[in-house]
């Protein structure tokens, strides 16, 4: 599939004049050519296809709202090429505008004081969207993110989740080819961040939408994006499946031994002992080829077994231990 | 998108006014109480003689509200709202659409006028026209002539206060650029002393400013002062300033646009 948008070498480097403290220290601000420099992309290359669903993921100041900045057309590179639908973003800003959604969780789009249906008016006009596609969209979008309750209330009286699924909508009244969001689901309780993240799994698959979202949430990542694009400090760390980071890590299986009562020390060759509460005793199962099977097989009977519990690690868990093993990781990457 | 679109920002900006229309009140009380106070100096000035350099107390009624609460209308809300949504970068979200951002700020700023037009100055001029009385134009010409000169005043009035905001941009300080904008307006457009009772120097200095043309020129024309063809001499003067001011503001927005992109705000 062609891509969509390609980054090559992409840099963001802010350069700010050095803010002196004080009031005289003010004043010199105005004179002084020194100049703090922070380097928030660090040369980042991928490819996103059509139809695509990627996950942008760092922790914070990673350079993950600079770089959706720039795709959006809004922050100028400071190095590097990019390209959006076959355009360079920012040079041709009002072109791209009209082929793409954009979110912010941290700023919204709609207007305050009115209600929310006549946020959704406005786009209409500014997109130049027919009346027929509009009045399609706006009924499909007011079902699936259940705001029939709400649009025709002001904005400044919704709750965050309603507003959140609001501004969602707006971004894809219009039918843009690419759905950009940075962190959609901040702040929203575990019941709204569960409707956006089926919701938008759902516009992905169903109309296509390419989506790329950043975000702290890793069940973002786990619920709507198959692929994942890691950063740190402007660094592209991994881009790929998420199947393949778990794989790549090894997957470390959680094995939690009961016994009826406690049997004495364990050893075995297949697991490696994490903790050891008498009757129960919890392993480690570092290499993915060793079974369930060859771990009982090892323990033997005897020894009154009671239960077994075998965890795959979760998604956090292999996040956390990438940031852990990044240098040997990160040298070894493309 | 269609050029026609931008009208859809006035039609939202004047709907999100109207729900706030319970704190009109207030505006058309101080508005009233202004008015009929320069009216009541006026009345003073004049102590009884019917004309003053061949300007008569009812000229100088309708002279109040046209210059005053009509054409001279209060750009300290937009003036902070253009300074601030750049310095916060709430302006983003506007250059995530594809719109032109000053094109946008215009349409939406008429109709946030139009709101304060109909509420509040409409009212007033209601209550001086049957109270006091109020003059119609001094001819039909001079009454089209005059509709001409009111959009020159408000596109004038509208650059001077978007000139302001985006330089508040750089120098970081709104407020006081504010205050002196007020002072030289108050000053300069005629608002408060039209241009005819000023000194000859100051009047033929301030005369030639862009100032001028929000509320001297405009009320001048409407009450027949000038006639005909120095209208059309004015007017076309007028529009030299605009143009002018429309570079300046545009070449102001571009600066301030890269500064956004390349610098992040
Ligand atoms: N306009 C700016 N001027 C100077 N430095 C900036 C600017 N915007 C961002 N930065 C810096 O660039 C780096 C990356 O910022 P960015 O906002 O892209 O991070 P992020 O990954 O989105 O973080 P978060 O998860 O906290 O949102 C940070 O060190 C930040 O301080
Ligand atoms: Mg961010």
């Amino acid at each position: 599939m062609p891509s969509i948008i390609a980054a090559r070498g992409v840099e963001k480097i802010f350069r700010q004049p050095r803010r002196l403290p004080g009031f005289i220290g003010g004043l010199r601000t105005l004179f002084t050519r020194e100049f703090t420099e922070v380097r928030a992309v660090d040369g980042i290359s991928f490819d996103i296809a059509a139809g695509e669903a990627t996950g942008y993921l760092g922790p914070n100041g990673a350079g993950k709202s600079t770089m959706i900045k720039m795709m959006t057309g809004i922050l100028v590179p400071t190095a590097g090429t990019l390209s959006v639908l076959g355009r360079e973003p920012h040079s041709n800003r009002i072109l791209n505008a009209a082929e793409i959604g954009v979110v912010f969780g941290q700023r919204s789009q709609l207007w305050w004081d009115l209600p929310v249906r006549d946020s959704f008016d406005l786009n209409r006009h500014i997109y130049d969207i027919p009346a027929g596609r509009f009045t399609e969209n706006l009924r499909y979008l007011t079902a699936m993110l259940d705001m029939g309750g709400y649009i025709d209330r002001p904005v400044r009286q919704l709750s965050l989740g309603q507003r959140m699924r609001a501004e969602i909508a707006m971004a894809l009244l219009h039918d843009p080819k690419i759905l950009f969001l940075d962190e959609p689901t901040i702040g929203l309780d575990v019941v709204a961040k569960d409707a956006v993240r089926k919701f938008l799994a759902e516009v992905n698959r169903e109309r296509g939408t390419t989506i790329i979202l950043t975000t702290h949430d890793l069940v973002d990542i786990e619920e709507i994006c198959p692929r994942l694009i890691m950063v740190d400090d402007g660094k592209l760390l991994f881009d790929g499946e998420l199947k393949r980071l778990r794989a790549t890590l090894g997957s470390r299986r959680r094995l939690t031994l009961e016994f009826a009562g406690d049997p004495g020390p364990i050893i075995l060759t297949s697991a490696t002992l994490t903790a050891d509460d008498g009757a129960a005793k919890h392993f480690l199962l570092e290499d993915e080829s060793v079974s369930l099977l060859d771990v009982l097989e090892e323990l033997g009977r005897g020894h009154g077994l009671k239960d077994v519990k075998l965890e795959e690690p979760d998604i956090e868990e292999v996040i956390r231990t990438f940031y852990k093993t990044k240098p040997q990781l990160a040298g070894a990457a493309p | 998108m269609k050029v026609s679109a931008y009208p859809a920002f006035t039609v939202t900006a004047f709907l999100s006014r109207l729900v706030y229309r319970n704190q009109v009140w207030s505006g058309v009380f101080g508005e009233l109480v202004a008015t009929f106070a320069f009216i009541a100096v006026w009345t003073a000035a004049f102590s009884g003689s019917r004309n003053v350099d061949g300007v008569t107390l009812p000229d100088m009624v309708t002279y109040v509200l046209i210059a005053g609460p009509l054409l001279n209308w209060n750009t300290t809300r937009y003036i902070r709202e253009v300074g601030d949504s750049i310095r916060n970068g709430d302006v983003t979200v506007f250059l995530l659409k594809p719109l032109h951002y000053p094109a946008l700020l215009f349409f939406n700023q008429l109709g946030n006028n139009a709101f304060e037009q109909l509420t509040i100055t409409l009212p007033v001029a209601v209550i001086v026209a049957l109270t006091v009385g109020l003059l119609p134009p001094a001819s039909p010409a001079h009454g089209l002539l005059f509709l001409a000169f009111w959009a020159v005043s408000w596109c004038m009035l509208f650059l001077i206060a978007t000139l302001t905001g985006l330089l508040a941009f750089w120098l970081l300080t709104a407020f006081s650029l504010e205050w002196f904008l007020r002072g030289i307006m108050a000053l300069a457009s005629g608002a408060v002393v039209p241009l005819w009772f000023m000194p000859g120097a100051l009047a033929a200095l301030l005369g030639h400013l862009p100032f001028a043309w929000v509320s001297y020129y405009p009320s001048a024309v409407y009450l027949g002062k000038l006639d005909a063809p120095t209208s059309g001499v004015y007017l076309l003067i007028g529009l030299s300033w605009l143009a002018a001011l429309a570079a300046l503001a545009g070449w102001l927005w571009s600066r301030a646009r890269h500064r956004l992109v390349v610098q992040g705000g």
